[in-house]
């Protein structure tokens, strides 16, 4: 079985729609990499991934189970799926180690002698464990998205989602974040993402699956989708990106 | 006692004139006075900054009421001198609307970034020809909705003369449900006509407020 | 100009000035509770709450305080409900304080993007640990200054209560100043009263926001 299961999804906002149909399978450990045009749906599916978004017509499956706004775990759900945004969307008031340990705290998952190790902990994983008692507002760009991974990873969840994490950052603050990405690839972490880092898609990614209008227009090892593209709209995507 | 008659009706609104004049009298001296303190505040002397800061901070400290007491009974008696109550009442306005008013333009004039300053003397133009040109109408859209706001203030704060006798709006409605025995009657209609003055500038002021959240 | 005459009616002056307090704390207390009340209906379902309580924020923000002072205290006694000056005061000033409360906290709630939420939701905090925990933080922070500012406005305010003759610091102006003759002198003196108790409380607000909000400020 695989982790993720996504059945002939249909997603529409108002009169346009979004995702017209997606199917998608991710096994576990593997790195799927969704790649595609603005607009072409692929941020809309991984936010469907954990119920952020509903899903009008088909399923989504994780872990066997059917996600959607009113599971019954959806709490529970949302705890083993890490999701990190674009935005970085760290809490602005609360401290570093707070940042990371709130959710852990609130759900019961450590209790408060364990927190500060626990902070310690993902944020060596992440290169900042000098950060644990900044702000978010004194970290740069690619910190304060190394701590929203950090953040993820104190929940140890067993699929993580990026959503263009790298978007948002100055070009040079972007290598920091993806070889953090790169590292929690090689522990075996099942991952989804959605980039524009061509170079990152390639390299670490096990499949890149291309999103055209609402679609998985076409999926394959990065090696063959990028030299062999069957598509004319892959072609010329993996043209303009260059 | 008699019984709330047309005669009633046209009293209250007649006193609707002296509201409006207080209003008109306050922003006609007070307005000048707040851009004096507005311009004060962002002057390059300090001493000149505090001055102002310390008087806006002085008049937005006291009750309205205070100033006009103040100026309706103390002043005279203190200047040995009778002092017409339209003039004691309307310095008492002009103060109290100068603050204000001062301190929501400092506020839209800071909120012109420096560089429109600098931008200004780039292309050779005077301080006053940057503040005219430049600075001043860019204040003035950003400080429009919270002006109109202070109209508000200013139009309920009007009612407070009525304690000093003057047959504005809200007097006139006291003397009305005096002579009526119909309080309920009188004090709602004076409300009423307060809420119709008022309404339309809140909602302006607010859709303003939101047109500037637009743009930006 | 002479304020000895005044020196003998200090107690007068201290005890006006604590029922003024009274009626501030009194009024923002019960204001606040009003503008909570309503900053959440506002954001619920119910429509005709919504109108409800939008139809009570424009009622109480576009007329004087001092007629509804007036209307609680010389029109409520029409309808059986016959409460003494300070008490009328009290339920005219927290009407009017709440009206401008609703939409402060309001604006505070709103301040917190969207995103902030989602991301308390994809931690798998519940709803309430989200509000909590994420939103009420820094809404508390974005609402304070306006909070603040409008409880020194409602200090001032509580002046007007003198016009029912509820024996707040106004009153007793009044009083001394029929005892005395002495206009000038008990007037400045109330104003100069005033003006310390509305700088103490803003010192003590600054205080209690740098205590409270320790974060740095968005860039």
């Amino acid at each position: 079985m695989a982790l993720v299961e996504i059945r002939d999804v249909h997603k529409t906002f108002g009169k346009v729609e979004v995702l017209k149909g997606v199917s998608l399978d991710v096994q576990e450990g593997e790195i799927v990499t969704i790649i595609g045009r603005s607009g072409s749906g692929k941020s809309t599916l991984l936010r469907c991934i954990n119920a952020l978004e509903s899903v009008d017509a088909g399923e989504i499956r994780v872990e066997g189970l059917k996600v959607h706004a009113r599971m019954p775990d959806l709490k529970k759900f949302r705890q083993r799926v890490g999701i990190v945004f674009q935005a970085f969307n760290l809490f602005p008031h609360l401290k570093v180690e707070r940042n990371i340990t709130l959710a852990p705290l609130l759900t019961g998952r450590i209790d408060k002698a364990k927190a500060r190790a626990l902070a310690a902990d993902v944020l060596t994983r992440v290169g900042l464990a000098d950060k644990i008692d900044a702000w978010p507002e004194q970290l740069s760009g690619g910190q304060q998205q190394r701590v929203a991974i950090a953040r993820c990873l104190a929940m140890a969840p067993h699929l993580m989602l990026f959503d263009e994490v790298t978007s948002a950052l100055d070009p040079e603050l972007v290598g920091e974040v993806l070889k953090v990405m790169e590292a929690m690839a090689k522990q075996g972490m099942t991952m989804i993402l959605v980039t524009h880092e061509m170079g990152f898609a390639r390299n670490v990614a096990n499949r890149i699956v291309f999103m055209h209008q609402g679609r998985v227009w076409e999926q394959g090892p990065p090696a063959k989708l990028f030299a062999n593209p069957e598509t004319p709209e892959l072609a010329s995507f993996i043209a303009s990106a260059k | 006692m008699r019984s709330f008659s047309l005669i009633d009706f046209v009293s209250l609104f007649a006193a609707l004139r002296w509201t409006v004049a207080l209003v008109a009298l306050a922003l006609a001296f007070g307005a000048p006075l707040a851009l004096g303190l507005a311009l004060g505040r962002i002057s390059r002397f300090a001493g000149l900054r505090w001055a102002m800061a310390a008087c806006i901070q002085v008049i937005q400290s006291v009750p309205l009421l205070g100033l006009l007491f103040f100026f309706y009974f103390g002043m005279p008696v203190f200047l040995g001198i009778q002092v017409p109550a339209l003039i004691a009442v309307t310095v008492a306005y002009t103060l109290y609307t100068a603050a204000f008013l001062g301190e929501i333009w400092r506020g839209g004039l800071e909120a012109v970034k420096q560089a429109q300053w600098e931008a200004g003397a780039c292309l050779g133009l005077s301080a006053w020809q940057q503040f005219r040109h430049i600075i001043a109408p860019q204040a003035l859209r950003l400080s429009l909705p919270p002006t109109v706001g202070f109209l508000v203030q200013l139009i309920k704060g009007t009612s407070l003369a009525s304690i000093l006798g003057f047959v504005e709006l809200a007097r006139a409605g006291q003397v009305v449900s005096a002579a009526t025995f119909q309080p309920l009657l009188t004090y709602a209609l004076v409300a009423a006509i307060y809420f119709a003055l008022c309404l339309p500038l809140t909602l302006w002021s607010r859709s303003l407020e939101a047109r500037l959240d637009g743009s930006r | 100009m002479n304020f000895l005459p005044l020196w003998r009616y200090q107690n007068q002056l201290i005890d006006g000035a604590i029922v003024t307090l009274e009626l501030t704390v009194i009024s923002a207390l019960a204001g606040l509770v009003i503008g909570i009340a309503g900053a959440v209906a506002l954001k619920g379902r119910i429509t005709p709450v919504r109108w409800l309580v939008r139809g009570y924020i424009e009622l109480f923000r576009n007329t004087p305080s001092l007629i509804q002072i007036f209307i609680v205290f010389f029109v409520l006694p029409n309808f059986g409900l016959k409460l003494p000056a300070f008490e009328a005061a009290a339920v005219a000033l927290s009407l009017y304080f709440g009206a401008y409360s609703v939409e402060i906290i309001r604006a505070g709630l709103d301040s917190i993007p969207r995103s902030q939420v989602e991301a308390g939701q994809c931690l798998g905090l519940s709803g309430w640990q989200v509000f909590r925990h994420i939103i009420l933080p820094p809404a508390l922070r974005n609402a304070y200054p306006a909070v603040t500012s409008q409880f020194v406005l409602l200090l001032l305010g509580t002046s007007l209560a003198s016009q029912v003759a509820a024996d707040e610091l106004f009153h007793v102006a009044g009083f001394i100043e029929s005892r005395t003759y002495r206009s000038f002198e008990v007037y400045a003196v109330i104003c100069a009263v005033y003006f310390a108790m509305a700088m103490s409380f803003k010192a003590l607000f600054a205080i209690i926001g740098l205590a409270a909000f320790r974060w740095p400020r968005r860039r």
